[in-house]
């Protein structure tokens, strides 16, 4: 679908009749699981917790039908509210043993890959910066994993009900407490 | 444009999303372009280390057309399961009994043996039967006939004895003191904890007018509550209970109606070693004898969704003096007889494929047990049941 039709075609394709919804909301499914899956799989690294918040995300789509107001786009609500369960299952889980099971050891040790060091590095590094997001202010890691997704400024103010042109300093703000946790957690490592 | 750009501005530059008069501005001003350039250093490691979140697909997940069939799948069984936890979210269960054990309860009023005196202790849990019932078709619960009725039932109980919180204990011994019966542990298994909830009771006092009139409200003008009803006493009184847990399992809680699936973070695998036994010795129930359980069972049941016809063949079934009645949602579980603890057990299976779960309840010497857990090996909660001294 052209990104251009977003704002219009959604709430259009929502305010039906029931099963006029349900259609609808299908056709939103098949346009956005990919995505909202790949997106959670990159933030939980668990395969199977991956799978089931992004049901939940649809899931939540589906009871609350944000989609009846005006100017609602669902992309971006989508990936927001994506969003606010991955960062909600990094601090639930966030013990380094329980982490490793599920990303480092195992994946080192089943991997077919001729380079483990280099594997391990990019999951150690990936480790820190979802432990990084974890612990920042929860507005500022919703900014940056939204925009580090690829969603446009307008659509980020539209989802966290900002000004557009509030993002950009946003945005630098939150770059530099994210760099900020980012550090203090790998030199903690170091010590 | 006189002014230099913020770093702000100079931020959404880097990601294309300035307007253009202040675009022509950055082009040419070059004091703007050198800050520019020293924020693209400042921030390059923050974009590098978070750069996977753009990576191209490379996913091995569920096609679309699978994830479209299970989010049904499970939006069905949470839309059933949510149905049987609004049926029973009602105040008295904040005082600590199970919520089948409720439900089975309150549909389990004595019959019309012909007792002498007015008030009979009947009931007692002899054995478990199940009822399927389709929840999905009570959606007048979600309005406010639903919080009507909740109310109803509230303003019609009155707590005579509050149980206090779970209290952990050391062992079997001193959960049978505590508990006072005789509290049995599996063998060659050690529990992560054990916790006695002390009894409680209540009585009940019908509003025959206020109930029928929430019936009508809710469509169901076709059942008619019988005027015996109308005033009648049931008091319940509902023993201390002990609660033996293995494996990593949630805090008990006089609140709590097990586990939470609806929150965030799986408790699927959160807890999926947890098995919790429970065991309870009979409630019992005081009630007029002039109260016909089989009657109020047929409404309830055809309240439920279940036709006339439907509702008078189950009930036919059912001892209502000693049966407790688990009902569960029809399409998100199923259940069989099997055979535990030298008697006949009731399995039931909610299977999920985020967080299945089961119950194995079972009767035995007057006290009820249940064993449930979240996952699909229903065959350890067999062992278990099958190891009790």
């Amino acid at each position: 679908m052209d990104e251009s039709l977003w704002h219009e075609s959604v709430p259009r394709r929502m305010k039906l009749s029931t099963s006029k919804a349900d259609e609808a909301f299908e056709s939103i499914f098949h346009e956005h699981w990919s995505a909202i899956h790949r997106l959670l799989s990159r933030m939980v690294i668990d395969p199977a917790e991956a799978e089931d918040l992004a049901l939940e995300t649809f899931l939540r789509l589906y009871k609350y039908r944000p989609a009846q107001h005006e100017n609602f786009n669902t992309r971006a609500w989508l990936y927001k509210v994506a969003t606010n369960l991955a960062l909600h299952s990094i601090r639930s889980f966030k013990r380094r043993d329980h982490y490793e099971s599920h990303a480092g050891k195992d994946a080192l040790i089943e991997s077919q890959e001729d380079q483990p060091s280099k594997l391990f590095a990019e999951k150690e590094d990936r480790y820190f910066v979802h432990m990084a997001l974890g612990q920042m202010n929860p507005r500022q890691a919703e900014l940056l994993v939204l925009r580090y997704s690829g969603i446009p400024y307008k659509e980020i103010a539209a989802a966290l009900s900002l000004a557009p042109t509030s993002i950009g300093p946003l945005l630098l703000r939150a770059e530099r407490e994210f760099e900020q946790c980012y550090r203090t957690l790998t030199q903690e490592e170091e010590k | 444009m006189k002014d230099h750009l913020n770093d702000g501005q100079l931020r959404a530059a880097l990601d294309r999303e300035l307007d253009s008069d202040e675009l022509k501005h950055l082009e040419a001003c070059t004091q703007c372009q050198a800050r520019q350039k020293m924020l693209e250093s400042q921030i390059h490691p923050t974009a590098e280390r978070l750069s996977f979140l753009s990576f191209p697909a490379n996913d091995t997940g569920l096609s679309t057309s699978a994830a479209w069939k299970k989010f049904n799948n499970d939006r069905l069984a949470q839309k059933e399961t949510n149905m049987f936890r609004k049926l029973f979210a009602i105040p008295l269960l904040k005082y600590g009994v199970p919520v089948v054990l409720i439900f089975a309860l309150i549909l389990a009023f004595p019959g019309t043996r012909a007792l002498a005196s007015e008030l009979l202790n009947l009931f007692r849990v002899q054995q478990v039967a199940v009822v399927p019932v389709d929840f999905t078709g009570m959606e007048q619960l979600n309005g406010a006939v639903g919080s009507d009725i909740s109310q109803l039932i509230s303003d019609s109980i009155t707590m005579t004895k509050k149980p206090g919180d779970p209290v952990t204990v050391t062992g079997a011994d001193e959960a049978s003191q505590q508990a006072g019966f005789d509290v049995r542990v599996p063998q060659n298994m050690t529990p992560s904890r054990i916790s006695v909830m002390s009894g409680s009771s209540f009585t009940l006092k019908v509003d025959r007018a206020k109930a029928q009139a929430l019936l009508n409200e809710a469509g169901r003008t076709d059942l008619i509550l019988p005027d015996s009803i109308d005033g009648a006493n049931v008091s319940v009184t509902i023993p201390s209970s002990v609660s033996i847990a293995f494996g990593t399992c949630p805090q008990p809680s006089k609140d709590g109606d097990g586990f939470d699936t609806n929150s965030n973070g799986s408790p699927g695998r959160r807890y999926a070693d947890c098995l919790i036994l429970a065991e309870i010795p009979s409630p019992s129930v005081s009630a007029p004898a002039s109260l016909n359980v089989a009657q109020l069972a047929q409404i309830g049941l055809e309240f439920s969704g279940m036709t006339s016809e439907q509702a008078a063949a189950y009930t036919d079934t059912v001892d209502w003096t000693s049966t407790l009645v688990v009902p569960i949602p029809k399409n998100a579980a199923s259940y069989q007889q099997v055979a535990v603890d030298g008697v006949t057990g009731t399995l039931i299976e909610r299977p999920a494929d985020d967080a299945p779960q089961f119950a194995l309840l079972w009767v035995k010497d007057g006290i009820i047990y249940a064993i449930g857990g979240l996952g699909s090996n229903s065959q350890q909660a067999l062992e278990i049941a099958n190891s009790l001294p």
